[in-house]
């Protein structure tokens, strides 16, 4: 600590005085320009709260005035209307379980090319690369699921979400960070492949498993356009496709779907402040390296 | 690479045999068919089950790009993708970059900020859209009154299509210049900060330090984001989607492509499936995607090897 301030304390007194100052300038224009853009941030979600408790002739007469009482109504009519229940029962399933699939298989794909225990293991993992670049697979895909006869299917639907390449390529680079010692050491012990994976390689890389968990977690709960395009039947909705649906439907009494809004957001804010660390790392991960 | 430790003859199999699964699927539903798109792009392939599929050569390019109204439809989606990724690219880059750099002073809070700009991301497309169309209801919604004062009247998302397309770049900057802004963080994050001291010393401005310092160590996060976002704003249409649908001088490639290849209703008319058609568009937007992105990561490289050796 001491080497570092050194060179500060040795400075002249009025050399120090003038960054001193600027350094003031700066902080306060950095909070003015910080809050200007977290209005631009937080105004939106606020006003969906505001809207959220008024009644709809309060809303007919003013929009943006607050509401006159603690309007919950709103929240009850948009989860009766809406079969929220439902929806979020589907996509809590189709989250959950491709998500868990997908990890444990990744897992698997990854250690094998991060190790170079598979022939190609470059090639491969280039394969996983290029996928970033190629054309979307929208319309084959569709053909596809029709030619199966996965469409309009839950179990065809949670199989769209057995892939993603970008996790691979995490979880190849955290791999790396392993010293292959740990191999030679439990292949020594008699220990075998399958089990060595289980049990040693998945604890050990558990904060790159989070994150891409957490990252394909989101996409799935998030998704609107492979629900649009594959499931028909609305008991197999996810919550994005009921909330168009509801848009649709009650587009028009915006305290309602702004109460709707809310009830599908609340349960990602929540998650997000919870797991934040893992998103953000699973996002700038490979990014600074280059 | 590293030699096989756990064992010979068949044992040697477990890592292909426990590698196939994750493989396979990624083969049979994502690398397969984006490639098999190129296949598809030469028939008449419709959306209908047990249809027959005919082999019609070039006919959908032909359509797509030299046919009457439609092609000129077909460039002016084009030429909107082109902006709107111009301008998402620009901005976000710049903001993102910039919002970085203020949230990594050492002040109190910023790791608030940083969570307030970030949050948009997890909410994902339909919340992003639905909080914004009501932000910007025309009759007396928030942002109409308050523009009221001024005498500003605008229809936002259903007004003029240009109109309507700012507020979708708009949205779809503030929905994600927080990705942007972490990987800024990370790359900052990497730098030394007895550089900036020695900066200091040698008396170099705040804007010296940055240009000569923090510029050019920065360069492999100013890579990842200038080709993520060129690449994701040139594939984007979700948010036109859910901000303004499927209307007539607004679309871009991407929303034809759905559109084409799976239906879309406008007001009551609800098109085919014409999903070889689609898949040819498809194509477009990928040679699109790679005439622009090529060029840049070939320009990066270049630099990079420049300011980094």
């Amino acid at each position: 600590m001491s080497t570092i301030t050194n060179p500060e304390t040795k400075a002249l007194p009025e050399q120090r005085s003038f960054p001193v100052r600027r350094f003031n300038w700066i902080r306060l224009v950095s909070y003015l320009i910080l809050g200007l853009f977290a209005i631009v941030y937080l105004g939106p979600l606020m006003m969906l709260v505001i809207t959220s408790l008024k009644t709809m002739p309060e809303f007919m007469k003013s929009a943006t005035a607050l509401p006159s009482g603690l309007h919950f109504q709103n929240f009850i009519d948009a989860w009766e209307r809406a079969n929220f229940l439902r929806y979020m029962t589907n996509t809590l399933l189709y989250t959950v379980s491709a998500t868990v699939v997908y990890v444990v298989m990744a897992v698997f794909v990854a250690f094998p090319i991060s190790r170079g225990y598979v022939k190609g293991a470059g090639w491969l993992l280039t394969l996983y690369v290029i996928a970033l670049f190629l054309p979307v697979a929208l319309i084959p895909q569709f053909q596809l699921m029709l030619g199966l006869g996965l469409y309009n299917n839950p179990f065809g639907y949670v199989m769209l979400f057995l892939v993603n390449p970008i996790g691979i390529v995490i979880l190849v680079n955290y791999i790396k960070t392993l010293p292959i010692e740990l191999d030679e050491a439990a292949a020594m012990d008699g220990c075998g492949y399958f089990r060595f994976v289980t049990s040693i390689v998945f604890p050990l890389i558990q904060p790159a498993i989070a994150t891409i968990a957490v990252l394909h977690a989101i996409g799935i709960w998030n998704e609107l356009i492979l629900p649009t395009i594959y499931l028909t039947s609305k008991d197999y909705y996810p919550i994005t496709r009921g909330m168009i649906v509801f848009q649709g439907v009650y587009g028009s009494e915006w305290p309602t779907l702004a109460a709707a809004v809310l009830i599908m957001t609340l349960p990602m804010l929540l998650l997000f402040l919870v797991l934040q660390r893992y998103i953000v790392s699973g996002l700038t991960a490979g990014a600074v390296k280059g | 690479m590293h030699n096989y430790h756990f064992g010979r003859g068949r044992a040697r199999w477990a890592p292909y045999l426990l590698l196939l699964p994750g493989f396979f699927f990624y083969v049979l539903i994502m690398l397969g068919p984006s490639l098999a798109t190129a296949v598809y792009s030469f028939t008449d392939a419709s959306g209908i089950q047990g249809s027959q599929l005919n082999w019609i050569g070039f006919e959908n390019y032909r359509e797509f790009l030299f046919m009457g109204q439609a092609s000129i439809d077909n460039y002016g989606a084009l030429w909107r993708t082109l902006v709107f990724s111009f301008f998402v690219t620009s901005i976000q880059f710049s903001l993102g970059l910039f919002l970085a750099l203020l949230v990594n002073q050492r002040l109190i809070g910023v790791n608030i900020f940083r969570t307030i700009f970030f949050m948009p991301v997890i909410l994902g497309a339909v919340i992003q859209g639905l909080i914004w169309s009501l932000f910007l209801y025309p009759l007396g919604g928030p942002l109409a009154t308050m523009l009221e004062p001024f005498g500003i009247r605008s229809e936002f998302l259903g007004g003029q299509p240009s109109t309507a397309i700012a507020w979708v770049i708009f949205v779809q900057i503030w929905a994600n210049v927080g990705v942007t802004m972490m990987i800024f963080i990370a790359g900052l994050q990497t730098i030394p900060s007895d550089l900036y001291e020695s900066a200091r010393i040698d008396g170099a401005s705040g804007w010296q330090a940055f240009r000569h310092v923090t510029w050019p160590l920065l360069t492999p996060s100013v890579n990842t984001n200038l080709l993520l976002n060129i690449i994701g704003s040139l594939q984007a249409w979700q948010l036109f989607l859910v901000l303004i649908g499927y209307r007539n001088g607004t679309q871009v490639l991407g929303y034809l492509i759905f559109a084409q290849g799976f239906g879309q209703t406008s007001g009551s008319v609800t098109s085919a499936f014409r999903q070889g058609y689609a898949a040819s568009a498809s194509i477009v937007l990928f040679f699109i995607v790679l005439a622009i992105g090529l060029p840049v990561q070939y320009f990066l490289q270049q630099r990079e090897k420049r300011i980094l050796g």
